[in-house]
């Protein structure tokens, strides 16, 4: 794996590994990298991919009024709260 | 090291704890994570909401690794729990301490059955879809399930009876119907052992499963030996699968809305960066990085869509073994004992040792751990494989 490619996961995933981490992050993709090979090694061209392993069917509700929960509360655990708004550092400037 | 992240003190005998993967609106929720230390959910998990409507009582949360998919919870942000030197889940503790009758728990990658493995312990992971999922903290959404451990067959069947079932909350749960099959799954009369899947155990292990071999032949069970070459390979696919899953699912913790907040940053992005950075933990970020990476334009159907091609080359095989056999019989671990030695050596081992638990993880279907070993079924087939394990649990009295 290059480094760049690395740093541009890293952004993606809003992470900041140090040196050191880096490095064991490049042996562990190697890793996984080198078993791939078992996979490459079987024949799937004529096989569906199967994303779930059981019929899963969209699930349709009545349309009925159900509790819900009030702003409040959806925020007690935020960090930073400010007049029912969530607060984060500013985006416009 | 911590056991209970929360604790309720309670003479009841129908006392039940869930892993810190289960919402509880009266605990914490940290599911092992710094990201969600404190976390309070505004409602409880289905499968709680279940137990206590038929009277039995939480009697806290037991602490996990971070978000439930490492080895054994080494990667807890409260630390390992060790006991007599060799690194076990809190679960495990609690339940040989005899302080509850079960443990729910969620196997996301098959820590909850290596742990009930090299305790002496009984550990059923049920049908995918057949037990909600409602208020559990996703991590690997499409073969993670919830999990019942005991020191009993008995223990185990009475709460999975009392969780299983169709919710109208879960989009992943099957319909009522199927999830009546488990009533109706007919007993085990042959059981295969896979040779290519004891591959890298040890003599203990193997021990082990010598034993449950012994205890089902003298039970009438014909045991076989049998060797396929496409299920092992379904360690690859799931850590493939598990990562992009959980790279997607952990990508909702950002410190905004609730979970842990850095307290240095300049700018939006260095809130979200630094709030994740110093929150999650290593195997975490190398996890998230590689599901990432799993996803990419370049790597998507090298990678990713041909771990979901290998998945149903896999159902497919169990399928034609099914059609001679009724289970499996397979190790759940390659050692009875890991140490902090061992994860101090490869803090990835768990992408190795889920060599054999990642066949049932990856197909949805049932496994029960007795014995130090690992039987896996049919879909549906959970009652029978307890039926059995407590058999054998006779036999070994």
């Amino acid at each position: 794996m290059e480094r760049d490619t690395l740093r541009r996961l890293e952004m993606l995933n809003q992470l900041s590994l140090t040196d050191a981490q880096k490095e064991d992050v490049i042996a562990f993709f190697a890793a996984r990298d080198a078993e791939l090979k078992t996979l490459e090694a079987i024949d799937t061209s004529d096989t569906e991919r199967m994303v779930h392993v059981m019929p899963i069917m969209t699930v349709v509700r009545d349309d009925v009024i159900i509790k819900t929960f009030s702003r409040e509360a959806l925020q007690q655990g935020a960090p930073e709260t400010d007049e029912g708004y969530w607060c984060v550092p500013r985006v416009v400037e | 090291m911590k056991i209970y992240t929360s604790k309720v003190d309670t003479d009841s005998a129908r006392v039940v704890v869930a892993d810190d993967m289960f919402l509880t609106k009266d605990m914490p929720t940290a599911a092992g994570s710094k990201m969600l230390d404190g976390y309070m959910s505004l409602f409880d998990a289905e499968v709680l909401t279940r137990l206590s409507d038929k009277g039995y009582v939480l009697g806290g949360k037991a602490d996990v690794g971070e978000f439930a998919f490492d080895l054994i919870g080494e990667t807890s942000y409260n630390g390992a729990v060790i006991s007599d030197g060799k690194l076990t889940t809190a679960s495990a503790e609690i339940l040989k301490a005899g302080e509850a009758m079960a443990t729910l728990n969620m196997d996301v990658n098959g820590s909850t059955r290596r742990a009930a493995a090299q305790n002496g312990l009984v550990s059923i992971k049920p049908t995918y879809g057949t037990v909600s999922r409602y208020g559990t903290v996703p991590v690997a959404c499409s073969g993670e399930t919830v999990s019942v451990t005991s020191t009993t067959a008995d223990s185990c069947r009475e709460i999975l009876d009392a969780i299983a079932g169709h919710d109208d909350k879960d989009g992943t749960s099957l319909p009522t119907a199927s999830c009546e099959k488990v009533k109706s799954a007919p007993a085990i009369r042959r059981v295969a052992i896979l040779t290519s899947m004891t591959k890298g155990a040890d003599a203990d292990v193997l021990a082990k499963l010598d034993s449950v071999k012994a205890a089902l032949t003298a039970n009438g069970v014909e045991v076989c030996e049998i060797d396929n070459e496409v299920i092992p390979t379904a360690r690859v696919a799931w850590n493939i699968l598990m990562s992009a899953e959980l790279c997607n699912n952990v990508s909702r913790y950002d410190g905004v809305k609730y979970g842990y907040r850095a307290q240095s940053f300049s700018n939006i992005d260095e809130l979200y960066t630094n709030s994740r950075t110093e929150a999650f933990g290593e195997l975490l970020k190398s996890t998230i990085l590689f599901g990432s990476e799993t996803l990419s334009t370049d790597n998507y159907m090298k990678v990713y869509d041909k771990a979901l091609r290998i998945r149903r080359v896999i159902v497919e095989a169990f399928a034609k073994i099914f059609e001679s056999f009724d289970a499996i019989l397979m190790p759940a671990c390659s050692a009875l004992a890991y140490t902090e030695a061992d994860i101090k050596e490869n803090k990835y081992l768990v992408f190795e040792e889920n060599f054999y638990t990642a066949p049932a993880s990856i197909t949805g279907l049932p496994a029960v751990v007795f014995g130090g070993a690992q039987m896996v079924g049919r879909s549906f087939s959970e009652m029978a494989l307890l039926d059995l394990a407590k058999t054998c649990e006779k036999e070994g009295k």
